[in-house]
């Protein structure tokens, strides 16, 4: 192996190896040994109905983002991928300034939008729901905005594989006498597959671990994973058990890479090179 | 064209471009709302909020912390990814598989553990509430990114150009900076603006490692968000949005300077 190569590899190797891999060992070794060492803190989480809850719930959460997030992306990014022009290039905009702009002010815009004075009560009470129930601090609010923080993802993951779709395949089946809905189940739903794939393993794994957002404007009583984790560290001061809930959620989390992986390469998850 | 446009898809298409785009939207009119209440829309227009947001210790502190921050990861991710993607794109190797995966790794891993992570190994060092733990943080968080975009930048670079350069009679260096760097610009400035902003909005790692006084402002947001609701976030929100308009406007120009200005001189030289 070259000089060259050799050290062109070992600056970032060591980099990583010291900041990420070892602080990860380290909450790992935490896990096993604080208070005392032992299975104790994993025995705890699984023995609780709580925390299994909060595993699960997350779960569903994730799932039916996923599934919503899918369902809204796929027409824009069909629409950026197949549409005419100047349409393919607005929607392109939107949703990349959607996806540049912080989580933060995003979740700023849905306080307000669910909020007490926001324009989701009025329209409620507009049709008649009077007083509106409140939308805040409720897991429909983490849905939706989760919803609409990670559509742009889905989209712009969605596109990298259908911009490779050749449009004359569609065309073609148009040709042979297939009507647009038989083209497109038949013909474009399973090329865009990989595309489909990539985005539901991401959005899903991204929505595991949010957060901000549930934090902000989610129940607390109902709490996703991540917020279990952060009550762990910062109100009970149990790094143990915080630990060892961050090992489970890495596993869930490595779980599902490693079945992707089975499929295609980790690096095709952001789109096809 | 016939079966390329189905209109159900136009119509949930523009649905969800209205829902992705004026929840944001909203957030600039509520900046200049003069109340302190979060209700919308608001009934007076004020500036107040967004000259405190400029002016007040509590806000451009944190505000130019995150400038400080994000402008040093851009730095350190890209000198390590540089090489590292140079390594993939290029080079064969025992264990390139692994090196592949480790500078993938960091974004498998959910950010809350990093967090708790950096939190407790940071805490042992003495870095928590310092600028180095977090640029170190966000440099890991940005690496996989910067490499992925890099090497991508790399391998559709046209190996002639080294060749023709090398056989001209340029050193290894001179080849690097005045040939390769050049004609991987638009990677590099790609995987830079991804960087600085993935680290200028980086909420959770910032949250439980940035401290009081070298706090970034998406620390400061958040907990205004969870304590005291602060009318200011209603203008430091506003803020965000319109540098983010501007940056990506100025990356937009550069680009397009960038690219001209190459055209040109290809056409004067020839």
């Amino acid at each position: 192996m070259p000089t060259r190569t050799i050290l062109s590899v070992l600056a970032p190797t060591a980099f990583l190896l010291i900041f990420f891999v070892v602080p990860l060992l380290y909450v790992a070794w935490l896990s096993f040994m604080d208070p005392t060492p032992g299975l104790a803190n994993y025995v705890r989480f699984f023995k609780s109905g709580y925390m299994v809850e909060t595993l699960l719930r997350t779960a569903m959460m994730s799932a039916v983002v996923t599934l919503l997030s899918l369902i809204m992306a796929y027409p824009v990014a069909f629409l950026m991928a197949n549409g005419a022009g100047l349409y393919a290039k607005f929607l392109g905009f939107v949703v990349m300034s959607s996806f540049l702009v912080s989580f933060l002010v995003r979740t700023f815009a849905w306080l307000i939008i669910l909020g007490k004075g926001g324009p989701a009560q009025s329209v409620l009470m507009f049709f008649g729901w009077d007083p509106a129930p409140r939308l805040l601090y409720t897991t429909f609010a983490s849905i939706i905005a989760m919803t609409q923080m990670l559509t742009p993802l889905m989209a712009l993951v969605l596109y990298a594989t259908m911009k490779r779709i050749d449009p004359v395949l569609l065309r073609a089946s148009t040709s042979l006498g297939a009507n647009n809905l038989r083209g497109l189940v038949h013909i474009y739903f399973p090329l865009s597959l990989p595309g489909v794939a990539n985005g539901v393993t991401l959005v899903f794994i991204t929505c595991l671990g949010f957060y901000v957002t549930p934090a902000i404007l989610g129940s607390p009583r109902n709490l996703m994973i991540s917020g279990l984790i952060g009550k762990q560290i910062e109100e009970m001061l149990s790094f143990g058990t915080a630990a060892a809930s961050s090992m489970i959620l890495m596993a869930f989390t490595g779980a599902l890479f490693l079945i992707y992986s089975s499929f295609s390469s980790l690096e095709k998850l952001w789109g096809p090179k | 064209m016939i079966g390329t446009k189905p209109r159900f898809f136009q119509f949930v298409a523009f649905v969800v471009a209205n829902i992705l785009a004026w929840p944001i939207l909203i957030v600039i009119p509520m900046s200049f709302s003069a109340s302190s209440s979060l209700s919308f829309p608001p009934k007076a227009l004020s500036l107040k909020y967004y000259v405190e947001f400029f002016t007040s210790p509590d806000w451009n502190i944190p505000l130019f912390n995150s400038l400080l921050v994000a402008v040093l990861t851009v730095a350190f991710t890209l000198a390590l990814a540089m090489p590292a993607a140079f390594a993939l794109a290029r080079s064969q190797f025992a264990g390139k598989a692994w090196f592949r995966l480790l500078m993938i790794a960091p974004l498998l891993v959910p950010h809350i553990v990093l967090a708790f992570a950096y939190f407790i190994y940071f805490a042992y060092f003495g870095l928590i509430q310092s600028y180095t733990g977090v640029v170190i943080a966000h440099t890991c968080l940005n690496i996989p990114a910067a490499v992925l975009v890099l090497s991508a930048g790399i391998q559709s670079l046209d190996p002639n150009l080294e060749r023709a350069s090398l056989s001209l009679g340029a050193g290894r260096r001179a080849t690097f900076w005045h040939v390769i760097v050049p004609a991987l610009m638009p990677s590099i400035m790609v995987a830079g603006f991804y960087a600085f902003i993935h680290s200028f909005d980086e909420a959770v790692i910032a949250v439980f490692i940035s401290g009081r006084d070298k706090a970034t402002l998406p620390r400061q947001l958040f907990n205004s968000f969870m304590m005291d609701m602060d009318p200011v976030i209603a203008a430091a929100s506003g803020a965000l949005v319109f540098f983010l308009v501007v940056f990506v406007l100025v990356a937009f120009v550069i680009r397009l300077l960038w690219a001209s200005s190459r055209t040109y001189s290809r056409k004067a030289g020839a």
